[in-house]
């Protein structure tokens, strides 16, 4: 793979889209991660369907491309075969909150060790811009002509109640910023989320609304009161940061302490032993 | 040949221990190294209800229980009601007669003995144990033996409650039963042990399951058995999740499978889908039970035989294959992981709750078993999805030095998406080219089909039916040849063509006849009877006998 971390498929996103501003930084994250010693090797990556799964094409990753709102699953899997694994997903907010809303609830509460990166643009756009979980309400798609009935959702914090132990926003037109955030939420052991503002030029343009409220919060909050506080903060403005990090047991080490089934996959011999036995002590019972 | 079958009947409200009473048992004709087998009877509720477990043993193979029993345990009102007729001919029925005013039978006051004990409800499974063995004459060393081996709790209260039941009976019981002695026996197992024991022989690294009964079983079985045997058992948050976590494991190249039933299947649907696009290799556990819906939980059918064979949107090559006994169970479990990573691709095992919950003697043999190893890329340049003569991509597992890429868009050989016309037809051709390598080694590798017997005519029969029609044929001495077809998905013609003048009868737990409609479709073959039953209930073998002598003869 090349150093720019580029591939041969041609980029079909819309010009100017949020999702451009998500592949810089992430790309900026995996060379950061590889000066700390996160061989990209060791980083594999999924993607959900809708116009960010996209992103699985343009990066020379290892990777399993899954299905609308099954990447949180699929990340957990891989994660389980082989715990010596980084994996993240990427998942659209149709994604992550709605097609797959349970898995990413899930994940949180079993603190399994995956990073989740949202592209939230709050629409469907790849399906040509029905509203979608986290769509203001009002928002106007071919689905809603009179503008969507239902409130927003709130995904980070039904994410903290649920036990997410690295809750974090980011914004496609802050790369930097979100880059850090990335490389962060990887090294962190446990369940990682970064919910990315992210503008959709042609359905759900933002740019102008997020340039103007987001802003930065330097330092997570001390207590999980606080993170909630702050991630339902919308008084003219939009915080963006590292809002909740702490450590907790991961799930992995939980279920198998330091077992890996792959690496540690017994011999035929020694599976067969140890039925053989079973059987005799089934029988000698 | 019937002579030599002894069944013992226990039966009770859930939570009497009539499961536990018929386990006992089982271990107890084993130990007088005769052959058992046992089935359980369950309600979907955890305490009231009515439960009865029926043991039958012979000294010879025995594949079913039989309905009518020599020696009846009833500790319940309603138990007396549904089993009071059945019984063979100089059965003996023992009853609680303080649970029940009755005057068929033995009334033995077993409540009120239990009553004096500190768990009286559960103890008195014990009681069942004690009239066995004072029906069957075995000396008090010997139940004394039985009682502290398999009932760990309470072993003085158990022991002084047994006597007492035990002392009672022999003294008024009209008749005692002479068990003979057999040759040899092997260890009594569950369709869930052996299913479970097949896939940790051919490799399994990781099991995947939302409970649902029949399933249920194989999950506790590996969670409790798993951790010695290699295996780490997980229960994530619904069966979508179960697929797709075990599909994300195979592809780190963990051997992966999961359980489930009807309901938890169609919740499946897009991840098996997904499998067979990416090719990943994993095997589906499916474990019939009444349907449709939520239909009947505890009990049996075959009623999702068609529903197996295409499952998921799209084409690609599905493997579907169902055990005929509990032995086979074993060595088809580990079978369908060998293909299923040989093949890259998803395969299902599919059964019954007949199958999975019931037990025999099992004689299983390890080395029949062999690791699922899949074709492995070795160097150079790495193509996920590259063309090759079979249709099979050699695997590369990460981390590794070059891109794998498995990809649920239609994808070209290094596994980015595509939409060229040239690259999508390409691909198709070579999943179809899979399809037919599968065939070839199914034809030239595998046996597809079981004969049992001989005789002009065919009795066509799949899955635990299996085991009901070959104890029926041997109940009644019944001249024909058993015919089961193992594989169904891709269904073995070649095998079942030569059955095609032959007189055959079809015999399954369903309403609509599947098997007789995939035999009238793939070969041909128009049965002149059909013998279906669809109660929830397995065929007692001996009813079902007197059914194939009118139609064979």
């Amino acid at each position: 793979m090349g150093d720019d971390l580029t591939t041969p498929v041609e980029n079909t996103w819309c010009p100017g889209c949020g999702n451009f501003g998500i592949l810089n930084a992430f790309r900026k994250a995996v060379l950061k991660l590889e000066k700390q010693g996160i061989d990209s090797k060791r980083l594999v990556i999924s993607a959900g369907i809708g116009c960010h799964g996209k992103i699985f094409d343009y990066v020379p990753l290892s990777g399993l491309y899954s299905l609308h709102g099954r990447s949180m699953a699929t990340v957990q899997g891989i994660k389980l075969g082989n715990p010596n694994l980084k994996v993240l997903t990427f998942a659209g907010d149709g994604d992550a909150y709605g097609e797959g809303i349970a898995h990413i609830i899930f994940a949180a509460k079993r603190n399994a060790d995956i990073t989740v990166i949202v592209h939230n643009n709050g629409t469907y756009a790849l399906t040509t811009g029905q509203f979608s979980p986290t769509s203001q309400k009002g928002f106007k798609g071919p689905s809603q002509p009179k503008g969507n009935i239902e409130e927003p959702l709130n995904p980070l914090s039904l994410l903290l109640e649920a036990g997410a132990s690295f809750v974090a926003r980011g914004y496609a037109g802050k790369i930097d910023h979100l880059s850090d955030m990335i490389v962060e939420a990887v090294l962190h052991e446990g369940f990682s989320v970064i919910d990315v503002l992210q503008p959709s030029v042609v359905f759900n343009n933002t740019y102008k609304l997020y340039n103007d409220l987001t802003e930065i919060i330097p330092n997570p909050a001390d207590t999980f009161e606080e993170a909630v506080k702050i991630v339902k903060d919308f008084n003219n403005r939009i915080p963006i940061g590292v809002f909740y990090k702490v450590k907790k047991p991961v799930f992995h080490k939980e279920l198998m302490g330091e077992w890996n089934p792959v690496v540690n996959h017994m011999t035929p011999e020694k599976r067969k032993q140890h039925v053989a036995s079973y059987l005799s002590d089934e029988f000698h019972e | 040949m019937n002579d030599e079958i002894f069944t013992y009947l226990i039966a009770g409200k859930a939570g009497q221990g009539t499961k536990k009473a018929g386990i006992v048992a089982a271990n107890f004709f084993a130990a007088l190294k005769r052959n058992v087998f046992q089935m359980n009877d369950y309600p979907s509720f955890i305490r009231g209800g009515h439960n009865f477990s029926l043991v039958s043993t012979a000294t010879r193979k025995i594949f079913s229980h039989y309905m009518k029993a020599d020696l009846a345990v009833i500790l319940d009102e309603r138990g007396y009601t549904i089993h009071k007729d059945h019984l063979v001919e100089n059965g003996v029925l023992v009853y609680d007669s303080k649970i029940v005013k009755k005057d068929h039978g033995i009334g033995v006051p077993i409540s009120s003995f239990a009553k004096e004990y500190t768990d009286s409800d559960l103890i008195v499974g014990v009681a069942g144990i004690a009239v066995l063995a004072a029906a069957v004459g075995a000396d008090r060393t010997r139940l004394d033996s039985v009682i502290q081996n398999e009932y760990h709790r309470n072993v003085e209260e158990n022991l002084n409650f047994a006597h007492e039941i035990y002392d009672y009976v022999a003294e008024i019981i009209p008749h005692q039963f002479i068990l003979r002695e057999g040759k040899e026996t092997h260890p009594i197992l569950t369709g869930a042990e052996t299913i479970g024991l097949g896939a940790i022989t051919a490799g399994l690294d990781l099991y995947f399951a939302y409970p649902m009964t029949p399933s249920t079983p194989i999950l506790h079985f590996l969670a409790s058995q798993g951790k010695k045997l290699g295996v780490v058992t997980v229960q994530p948050e619904n069966e979508i999740a179960v697929a797709n976590m075990a599909i994300g494991a195979a592809f780190t190249g963990a051997r992966s499978m999961v359980g489930t039933s009807g309901g938890g299947f169609c919740l499946m649907q897009e991840a098996f889908s997904l499998a067979g696009m990416i090719e990943a290799p994993v095997v589906f556990f499916l474990g019939q039970r009444p349907g449709p819906s939520t239909g009947v939980p505890t009990y049996t059918e075959q009623g999702e035989l068609l529903f197996s064979l295409y499952p998921g949107q799209g084409e690609f090559p599905r493997i579907v294959a169902s055990p005929g006994s509990i032995e086979e169970a074993f060595y088809l479990s580990g079978e369908l992981l060998d293909l299923a990573w040989r093949f890259q691709t998803p395969a299902i095992l599919l059964s019954e709750k007949h199958l999975t919950e019931s037990s025999m003697n099992v004689d299983l043999k390890l080395e029949k078993i062999q690791e699922a190893e899949p074709d492995l890329h070795t160097n150079g340049s790495y193509q996920r999805y590259r063309q090759t003569d079979t249709g099979v991509s050699p695997l590369l597992f990460p981390p590794s030095d070059t891109m794998i890429k498995w990809n649920s868009y239609e994808h070209d050989e290094q596994g980015y998406t595509t939409e060229e016309a040239e690259v999508i037809t390409r691909m198709k051709m070579k999943r179809q080219t899979k399809q037919e390598s599968l065939i070839r080694h199914l034809q030239e590798k595998i046996q597809t089909v079981n004969e049992f017997g001989s005789g002009n005519s065919c009795v066509f029969t799949f899955g635990s039916t299996t085991m009901s029609v070959r104890e029926a044929v041997l109940h009644a001495d019944l001249s024909c040849t058993i015919v089961q077809p193992i594989y169904l998905q891709p269904f073995p013609s070649w095998n079942l063509i030569k059955y095609i003048e032959h007189k055959a009868v079809v015999v399954e737990q369903n309403s609509t006849g599947q098997l007789e409609q995939l035999l009238r479709e793939k070969i041909g073959i128009t049965p002149i009877s059909s013998i279906r039953q669809f109660d929830g209930r397995p065929f007692n073998p001996a009813d079902l006998a007197k059914q194939l002598r009118k139609v064979i003869g």
